[in-house]
């Protein structure tokens, strides 16, 4: 039972979605337009979930005293703690409508910098990489290694000082050979996602469900 | 060990800091160099620069904090040029962080301590204007300024919440919002991120559904992006345009050249070309953050490019190359 419902669903669900998408009727439009209410409500719930599962986990840690527990507590304070200020203080700090709100500007002063910080490491580490192992090793390497060097070139002003020549071999690389090789990899993995999904919706694909009734 | 050894091992200590004093001196100095624009943003900017107060665009903002430093001038630049041409404007978000994003771009394309900011009047301060039918922008500002209310020196014009720009935001499963604002925008979104009713606004009766928006701009730091594309662009044929971070830009290509999307926005480069673009249409009187961005990227970029060019020097004359052909063959 625990896997014929979920694959009746999914199953029922997909070839549903499918065919409406080539019956232009008004009760086609109906299936669609009361789906795509649901869906955004059921996900919701699936979000509930989530922190759900999340809080249990973490409060597991922190019971086991497992290693590392206490970041645990890292995650548990933002997770209710923000949510919480957001729901019981919804104004300013400074009262008004005028300066932002504490869960604002908690968001602005931890959240973005925190994640700008983070990528921003990635600066450090491509240039330390680059030196490391960007190696002309190859015929092939070469090639990928020139082709990095003008687009690199070419994507900043003082490439510029090298003439128009640079920018122009920097566009045609990205406009045509790189073109070139994304569309035959965007098409192989189009395949392989339209035969995965075909896969799941017909029930040859099951992975997608877990460990549930077995 | 001899002294491409040393080079070839050398602490990348060292290398961090070049690369810390590379990105800060151009940020000190401002050079500010010129830049030339390419075909794939220039026609994202005359699609927009075509359109007025009778059309309405979406801006997604569908990045998180990450990459704000590439997608936020982007966002903002289409914002202040469709404020500029009336054109209302259409703010989601496909994240839950991006939801704050939204909220910051709004905030400082509205930031009165910027020249050339747009002043605000929410929604329910113009009601009255609203209860007496007047609802276009020229009638709106006319009749707003005749009430004794001044706009700053250093604004640029005034934008009417729910008139020129409506705060919609995140929603959860954000894929399938597209897909319902196929049909109807009021019913993914019966309220706006401020708790104003979408139903009562003038641009959402002129423009209930995508099928009556003329462009939805995506900025993206993932490939969020590409759901516009599923869900708008070939279910209803609306046209979309990217902003995408640089290492995402070669992977849309593609969709340029099939007319998927009428432009992109690659990085840093493609949000400064944008700005370029409005001071050179008068839209903007000066150019903003990526522009300014773009001399450090100019310095890290030839740091990084010096950095290969030594990397190799010291691996093919200190015969490391050798040691490790013989190394593969052991």
């Amino acid at each position: 039972m625990k896997r014929t419902v979920p694959l009746m669903i999914v199953m029922v669900g997909g070839i549903l979605m499918m065919i409406q998408y080539f019956i232009p009727h008004q009760y086609s439009q109906v299936v669609f337009d009361n789906y795509t209410e649901w869906a955004p409500i059921v996900g919701a719930f699936a979000l509930l979930l989530g922190v759900g599962s999340l809080t249990r986990v973490h409060s597991h840690r922190i019971k086991r005293k497992a290693p590392n527990w206490p970041y645990s507590w890292a995650v548990l304070i933002p997770l209710f703690g923000m949510p919480f200020l957001a729901l019981i203080w919804p104004e300013s700090l400074w009262g008004g409508s005028d300066s932002p709100s504490v869960f604002h500007f908690l968001f602005m002063n931890i959240q973005v910098p925190i994640q700008s910080t983070m990528f921003s490491l990635l600066a450090f580490y491509i240039a330390s990489a680059a030196f490391r192992a960007f190696r002309a090793k190859s015929a092939l390497a070469t090639v990928l290694l020139l082709s990095a060097v003008i687009v690199m070139l070419a994507q900043v002003p003082i490439g510029e000082i090298f003439g128009p020549w640079l920018q122009n071999t920097g566009l045609w690389i990205l406009r045509y050979p790189n073109l070139a090789a994304k569309r035959a990899i965007m098409l192989g993995v189009g395949f392989g996602i339209l035969a995965t999904n075909l896969k799941i919706i017909f029930g040859v694909e099951r992975n997608w469900l877990g460990g549930a009734g077995e | 060990m001899n002294f491409w050894d040393k080079m070839l091992n050398i602490d990348r200590r060292w290398i961090f800091l070049a690369i810390g004093v590379v990105t800060i001196i151009p940020f000190l100095i401002g050079i500010g160099m010129p830049i030339t624009t390419t075909t794939e943003v220039e026609d994202i900017f005359d699609f927009v620069n075509e359109l007025g107060p009778e059309n309405a665009i979406f801006v997604a903002f569908d990045f998180a904090p990450g990459t704000q430093a590439e997608c936020m001038p982007m966002a903002v630049g289409v914002v202040r040029h469709a404020f500029h041409n009336d054109v209302p404007v259409f703010m989601t978000a496909y994240f839950p962080l991006s939801h704050g994003m939204m909220m910051a771009g709004f905030d400082y394309v509205t930031n009165p301590s910027i020249d050339g900011y747009y002043q605000v009047v929410e929604f329910a301060e113009w009601a009255h204007l609203r209860e007496a039918g007047i609802t276009t922008k020229a009638e709106l500002v006319t009749e707003w300024e005749n009430a004794g209310n001044v706009l700053p020196d250093n604004a640029a014009n005034w934008v009417f919440e729910g008139r020129d720009y409506a705060l919609l935001g995140y929603a959860p499963l954000f894929h399938l919002v597209i897909l319902g604002m196929t049909s109807s925008i009021a019913n993914q979104y019966p309220e706006d991120a401020n708790g104003n009713a979408l139903i009562e606004m003038p641009m959402l009766n002129e423009h209930k559904s995508l099928r009556e928006v003329d462009l939805a701009l995506t900025t993206a730091g993932s490939s969020a992006c590409m759901s516009w594309i599923t869900y708008a662009r070939e279910k209803i044929g609306t046209p979309i345009a990217f902003g995408v971070t640089a290492v995402m830009a070669t992977d849309y290509y593609p969709y340029i050249q099939s007319g998927q999307i009428i432009g992109q926005m690659g990085g840093l480069r493609g949000a400064a070309e944008y700005e370029v673009l409005m001071v050179e249409n008068d839209v903007t009187e000066s150019t903003g953050k990526a522009f300014r961005g773009m001399d450090v990227q100019s310095a890290d970029h030839l740091l990084i490019i010096l950095l290969i060019i030594m990397g190799n020097i010291a691996y093919f004359a200190g015969g490391a190359h050798k040691r490790h052909q013989m190394k593969g063959r052991g």
